[in-house]
């Protein structure tokens, strides 16, 4: 074994941080390569269904605060795309490689916000597993993906009470928005809990991310996590989650739970869900539409050699 | 509920609430649909500090009237005609030199009309203004920043803001249109005009863009409830939901 | 210096008197639009009074294979630090 992968081996081993210019194996690149710009476009492609609902916001209060949520996402799609951009990939790059449908990003976004209280689930449901996911990664073993984790970690608190809150109101308020309510439980649970990935036993690429503790969890504990911290939130706000195998486990302290449909799940990931194509239309289209000012911007630097306006 | 507006200084402030909470509204419509995600977030800011403006003047005419209604119930029971922003503000998002030429004409105005009502003798509009013209000062710098990239980048940028800007200049003679209303709580009217104007010619002409005529034009006056009819659209959007569901809480 | 889509690295200051913190990047054109691209990216939530960009190909690090030489030497100079000294009992304010 050569000394750099002893080095290697030693920072993983100790639990300390890999750094960008530190010596690290190509797989292990490669796996952050895919495993960050998938998280950073799942941010900015996150941006739409929620965008979708921000001209109709139904309060100034709501439509601020929903505008800040998404206006994060964006920041944090950037945050992550620059931790990816430490590991020697451009940012034009991983655009392309989303654009080529070769790069994925979490098939949640896939599903159509269809009436407010969807964004209400959003929040909770979505939000709430995507911080299971990314508190759990906080302690993952490249430097700047940690730090990223911790910055987005502290931003994002106030997302999942966002959507809370709006389920709150709803499932309290008139018999129509308790309907809207249970309707986007509905149709937002079973995609929320995929968002965790096949179960430990059919994941490919576990393995090799537990080793290298890119991955500090496994994809069922943390599923687990989430499903035990929501279903009483759930209970709080008077709402039935749509899986009948849904009981506490006495002896395991934990819930157990239905089986998921992972036909559903597959087909999603390869591109047969309700809204793969207008996510990418839309952001290809917006990309599309505005290079004209990209290169004005870039017209514009060359000519004042960058100096200030 | 029929939403009248009586006191006059709540019908000046009612003015610029709704231009700021439209063009907020207009400035969501570009989430997600920026440039590249570094302006995306800029104009998320912008269009927070728009809509958090239009609450706060919103608040101060609730406070005037003493009515019982809300900044929401100004923003979601309105109909076109009870409503009283800049047509301006109410032009789409064709294109980014769309979006920068509205904001950046609107920027100099607010600048102006904001930098007088600091010293208004309502204490709060005093006090508010102050506060807000520091995030106006600053989504000036961008917008203007904007004028002069977009107009010096390059043939095909500097051709899409000549017509971004030939199209707002349209709605800008009515600006200057002023009521009792206006002249009585603006210290000096004619000094909003000659600054805006000193300001965007000089921008025009950096920007390599010609100013357009200056023809009068036959519109209706924003004062009067007249809009272009962008606005019954606008507001489709923004009230579905406080007017589909009356009862409802959010 | 290539123009053009540029990623510039971003410091914090977060008072006035304490030291700028690096906080990420942002990619811009120019350089107006790094600091007003990096004001609306990571001061948000009022991280901070002052701002620096700079241009990331500018910043020069130690080549890895070198950090030993470059670094180790201070190690063993224990006498740069305050406790290498001993202060009799009884000696203030130094």
């Amino acid at each position: 074994m050569d000394k750099y992968q002893e080095a290697f081996d030693g920072i993983i081993e100790r639990d300390e941080r890999v750094e960008p210019r530190d010596w690290m194996p190509d797989e292990y690149r490669k796996h952050l390569i895919r495993q960050v710009s998938q998280h950073a476009h799942s941010e900015v492609i996150g941006m739409q269904p929620e965008g979708n609902w921000l001209l109709r916001a139904p309060s100034l209060r709501s439509k601020q605060v929903l505008l800040a949520k998404i206006q994060d996402e964006a920041g944090h799609g950037l945050y992550l795309y620059s931790v990816a951009e430490t590991l020697g990939i451009s940012r034009a790059e991983m655009l392309q490689q989303l654009h080529d449908g070769k790069a994925k990003y979490s098939s949640i976004f896939n599903y159509p916000a269809l009436t407010w209280a969807d964004i209400g689930a959003i929040g909770w449901l979505v939000d709430g597993a995507a911080i299971v996911n990314q508190v759990s990664l906080q302690r993952t073993s490249y430097g700047p993906y940690s730090r990223g984790m911790i910055r987005i970690c502290k931003e994002e608190s106030f997302h999942q009470r966002q959507g809370f809150e709006i389920m709150l109101h709803m499932a309290n308020g008139t018999p129509e928005q308790r309907e809207m309510a249970q309707d986007a439980l509905n149709r937002f649970w079973w995609p929320s809990i995929m968002m965790f990935g096949p179960h430990d036993s059919d994941s490919p690429n576990t393995g090799n991310a537990m080793k290298w503790k890119i991955k500090r969890e496994s994809n069922d504990e943390l599923r687990q996590k989430f499903i035990d911290k929501t279903v009483p939130q759930a209970e709080f706000l008077g709402l039935t989650i749509p899986d009948p195998d849904l009981k506490w486990n006495e002896e395991k302290g934990s819930y157990d739970y239905g089986e998921i449909d992972w036909e559903e799940f597959w087909a999603v990931v390869k591109g047969n869900g309700p809204c793969n194509k207008e996510r990418l239309d839309h952001h290809i289209k917006a990309h599309k539409d505005n290079a004209w000012v990209r290169e004005a911007a870039e017209a514009y630097a060359a000519k004042t050699e960058g100096e200030l306006v | 509920m029929k939403i009248t507006i009586d006191n006059d200084l709540a019908k000046f402030i009612i003015r610029l609430a709704d231009t700021e909470m439209i063009l907020g509204q207009r400035l969501c419509e570009m989430c997600s649909n920026g440039p590249f995600l570094e302006e995306d977030i800029a104009l998320s800011n912008s269009a927070l500090d728009l809509i958090g403006r239009a609450e706060e003047l919103y608040k101060i005419v609730a406070e005037i009237e003493n009515k019982g209604i809300s900044p929401d119930d100004y923003v979601y029971r309105r109909n076109e005609r009870e409503y009283f922003c800049l047509k301006l503000v109410e032009q789409p998002n064709t294109d980014f030199a769309w979006t920068i030429a509205r904001s950046y004409l609107h920027d100099v105005y607010a600048n102006e009309v904001f930098t007088q009502l600091q010293n208004s003798k309502n204490e709060n509009l005093a006090a508010l203004s102050k506060k807000v013209l520091i995030e106006i000062m600053y989504n000036l710098d961008r917008t203007r920043d904007w004028m002069v990239r977009l107009g010096q980048g390059t043939e095909e940028s500097n051709s899409r803001l000549q017509e971004a800007v030939n199209h707002m200049f349209r709605y800008i003679p009515e600006m200057w249109n002023w009521d009792d209303i206006d002249q009585k709580y603006l210290a000096d009217t004619d000094k909003v005009k000659a600054n805006w104007e000193t300001e965007v010619n000089g921008i025009l002409k950096a920007s390599n863009i010609e100013k357009p005529s200056d023809d009068p034009f036959f519109m209706g006056d924003y004062r009067d409830g007249i809009h272009s009819e962008y606005l019954g659209h606008i507001l489709t959007d923004l009230q579905y939901l406080p007017r589909a569901y009356p009862d409802a809480k959010w | 210096m290539k123009s053009g889509d540029k990623v510039w690295e971003v410091f914090i200051q977060k008072k006035p008197g304490l030291p700028f913190k690096h906080a990420g990047s942002v990619h811009a054109y120019d350089k107006k639009m790094a600091i007003q691209n990096a004001r609306d990216t990571y001061t948000r939530r009022g991280e901070g009074r002052a701002l620096w960009v700079v241009p990331a190909e500018a910043i020069v690090s130690v080549p890895l294979d070198q950090a030993d030489a470059f670094f180790n030497p201070s190690e063993d100079k224990i006498y740069r630090h305050p406790t290498f000294y001993e202060i009799p009992d009884g000696v203030e304010n130094l």
